[in-house]
């Protein structure tokens, strides 16, 4: 961002003094009990630099409008297909320069820079993703952005901003990969995604790091009047992954879904602190998370519904359910509502269960070995979540994956 | 006479700490189909799970042997791919776990090999039909949102799909309709013959007139009280359970 306009310039400058004069996050504050901040980079310099190990990753499965590779977060140009006149996938910071008019008043409105995460992802990160999709414009190919680690940098930091305009459709993937990396890397993402009114966006986030990674991700969407936002996160690999999703009703009659898959194994500790906001009246929300664990891996899920005053006809649901499949491993899940509101509906539950043995003794009885009949259960567990991933290369590619972690 | 397929020896049967079968003898040879009847707690439904090996229920004496081999030292999945096959009365719903994904790895699993994808969907649509179970459910999970006559049909149809040498029937007649029992019949009858050999547990007499019983056991408190021919389910029908201590009919209501 050698040649970034004057106010991001000024943004950097106030995001690394808000670095000097924040408290230090100790881990002592409510939000910060299950994962220490220290682990997730948040406190000190992180870890060093390391030796970069060398992979091919695999590109993405099916056609994209745009391809852009991020390796340790350092910018790179987007390959471009087909994309109609006056959609933009750029690198977020020759976007700055490209597309200031755009990228100005919506860049750090979501995801700010007043605290200590949001202060050190600003301060930081060099290469990004900017999509913006004009009004009325259906974007049908997906785009997609892979965020790579190869341990050369022990701070990778990398920012997407996402504009659906009014009556826009687009679907945007952010896939997180890198091989097993014997130094630990710390990574923080910030995604801001704006769907304007009558906008509808999927979005997905990939979260495959390999061993060594621990990820602080935080996704804030808002959906305008009538807009349709599907978020679809899916958590599979980094040893420490925290995942902040925020949904904002920012308009009446909007239509939010936040979904959430992760299988934590080994000592994987996964947290998903999840929120939807109704900041408009009449507007929907539905929150489902599931999570499966083994071995001595930990989840934590955190949902929020919060609803201030002035926001009637509120219509939200929040679910999240963990299956534990062995002694050892841990879930722990906090639903929780703040509700200001009179006159509306919202639900909330969460459950840690383990493999029903009635299940498994029906698989069973018809010839089914029992790993594999387990295995049956764990992915037709996760497939209510799966279910909702829309791309069909993308599902199937994420079965695999899950079919991995159980063989 | 053949060897019997199954032969149950002085079997018990615990469920909790609560003894329940208390000693069953019964054999059936191959080729046969025989009829279970008793009245409500008398241990029918108990000697299906003990058979198909569900954990709640120990084995606390006796033995059984399947095929000349000892059943209850098998695994539950072993059980299936040595013929043996129970249709349960209660099938549970098993979420995201889809009919057709199932029923693939089920026949994959018994046959011990991987079915050709198109011979599968040929007999599976060859089935379905026979069983008048709705082609439309393939993408549906198992047993999810399915009617209790649905379920049973699915049961059936996995019966005759995996064509297992042995099968218990639980209460398959008990909230079918005629039209249902028909079909349903229709599916075990289908597999009548010499590599078949059944125990239709039953409380009612109903379903015997579509799936005719070689050979009638009553049983009552936990053991085999009576055994007989088919003539035996009319004298039932006739009396009811009453000369077994117990009011209850073996007409099924409104039949």
């Amino acid at each position: 961002m050698v040649n970034a306009p004057g106010w991001a310039a000024e943004v950097r400058q106030t995001a690394t003094a808000n670095l000097d004069r924040l408290p230090v996050l100790t881990g002592e504050e409510e939000e910060w009990r299950f994962t220490p901040p220290a682990d997730l980079g948040l406190v000190g310099d992180g870890p060093a630099d390391g030796p970069a190990v060398g992979a091919q990753l695999a590109a993405s499965a099916g056609p994209r409008s745009a391809n852009l590779t991020l390796v340790d977060g350092a910018p790179s140009a987007p390959a471009l297909g087909e994309v109609p006149a006056g959609v933009i996938v750029a690198e977020l910071g020759q976007a700055l320069i490209d597309h200031e008019e755009l990228v100005r008043s919506r860049l750090y409105s979501l995801i700010g820079f007043a605290d200590r995460p949001g202060a050190l992802n600003a301060a930081h990160w060099e290469g990004g993703t900017f999509v913006y999709v004009p009004r009325g414009v259906e974007l049908l190919l997906p785009t997609e952005t892979l965020l790579s680690a190869t341990g050369a940098h022990g701070r990778v930091t990398s920012r997407t901003l996402v504009i659906v305009d009014e009556g826009a459709k687009a679907t945007v993937i952010d896939r997180y990969r890198s091989p097993n990396l014997p130094s630990p890397v710390t990574v923080s993402t910030a995604t801001e995604i704006i769907v304007a009114d009558g906008g509808e966006l999927e979005h997905l986030s990939l979260i495959e790091w390999g061993a060594g990674v621990r990820h602080h991700a935080r996704i804030t969407a808002s959906a305008g009047k009538d807009a349709r936002v599907r978020s679809v996160v899916v958590t599979l690999g980094g040893d420490i992954v925290r995942v902040e999703a925020t949904h904002i009703a920012a308009g009446p009659g909007s239509d939010s879904r936040a979904l959430g898959l992760c299988f934590a194994d080994d000592h994987q500790h996964f947290e998903h602190r999840v929120i939807a906001r109704h900041e408009a009246p009449q507007a929907y929300s539905n929150l489902l998370y599931k999570g499966a664990l083994k071995d001595q891996s930990h989840t934590v899920f955190f949902g929020n519904l919060v609803v201030p005053p002035g926001a009637p006809g509120t219509d939200a649901y929040q679910t999240n359910r963990n299956l534990v499949l062995n002694e050892g491993a841990h879930a722990d899940t906090i639903p929780f509502l703040e509700i200001e509101t009179a006159e509306v509906k919202c639900s909330h539950a969460g459950a840690v269960g383990r493999v029903d043995d009635e299940h498994l003794f029906y698989l069973r009885s018809r010839g089914v070995p029992e790993d594999a009949a387990k295995r049956l259960i764990v992915l037709g567990f996760l497939q209510e979540v799966l279910e909702h991933v829309h791309l069909d290369e993308v599902r199937r590619e994420l079965e695999e994956a899950v079919a991995r972690k159980l063989s | 006479m053949a060897d019997p397929i199954l032969q149950i020896k002085g079997l018990e049967v615990a469920v909790d700490g609560r003894t329940i079968l208390k000693g069953v003898d019964l054999a059936v040879p191959q080729g046969e189909i025989h009829a279970l009847m008793g009245p409500n707690g008398s241990g029918k439904s108990t000697l299906a799970y003990a058979l198909a090996g569900h954990p709640r229920y120990e084995i606390t004496g006796g033995s059984v042997i399947f095929d000349g081999r000892d059943l209850l030292d098998m695994e539950i999945d072993e059980r299936a791919k040595a013929g043996f096959f129970l249709a349960m009365q209660y099938p549970v719903e098993v979420p995201g776990v889809s009919v057709l994904n199932f029923l693939r790895t089920s026949m994959n699993a018994v046959r011990g090999e991987e079915i050709n994808p198109r011979d599968f969907m040929k007999l599976f649509q060859e089935k379905s039909r026979l069983l008048e179970f709705d082609p439309s459910f393939t993408d549906r999970y198992l047993n999810e949102g399915f009617s209790g006559g649905e379920k049973k049909r699915h049961e059936i149809l996995q019966m005759v799909m995996l064509e297992p040498r042995f099968a218990v029937l639980d209460e398959t007649d008990s909230g079918l309709d005629v039209d249902a029992l028909k079909v349903v019949s229709r599916g075990v009858n289908s597999l009548r013959g010499p590599n078949l050999g059944a125990l239709i547990i039953t409380h009612y007499t109903r379903i015997l007139q579509y799936i005719a019983p070689d050979v009638v056991h009553v049983m009552f408190e936990g053991r085999i009280v009576r055994t007989g021919g088919p003539e035996l389910a009319d004298e039932l029908e006739a009396g009811g359970y009453a000369q077994y201590g117990s009011p209850e009919p073996a007409v099924a209501p409104g039949a």
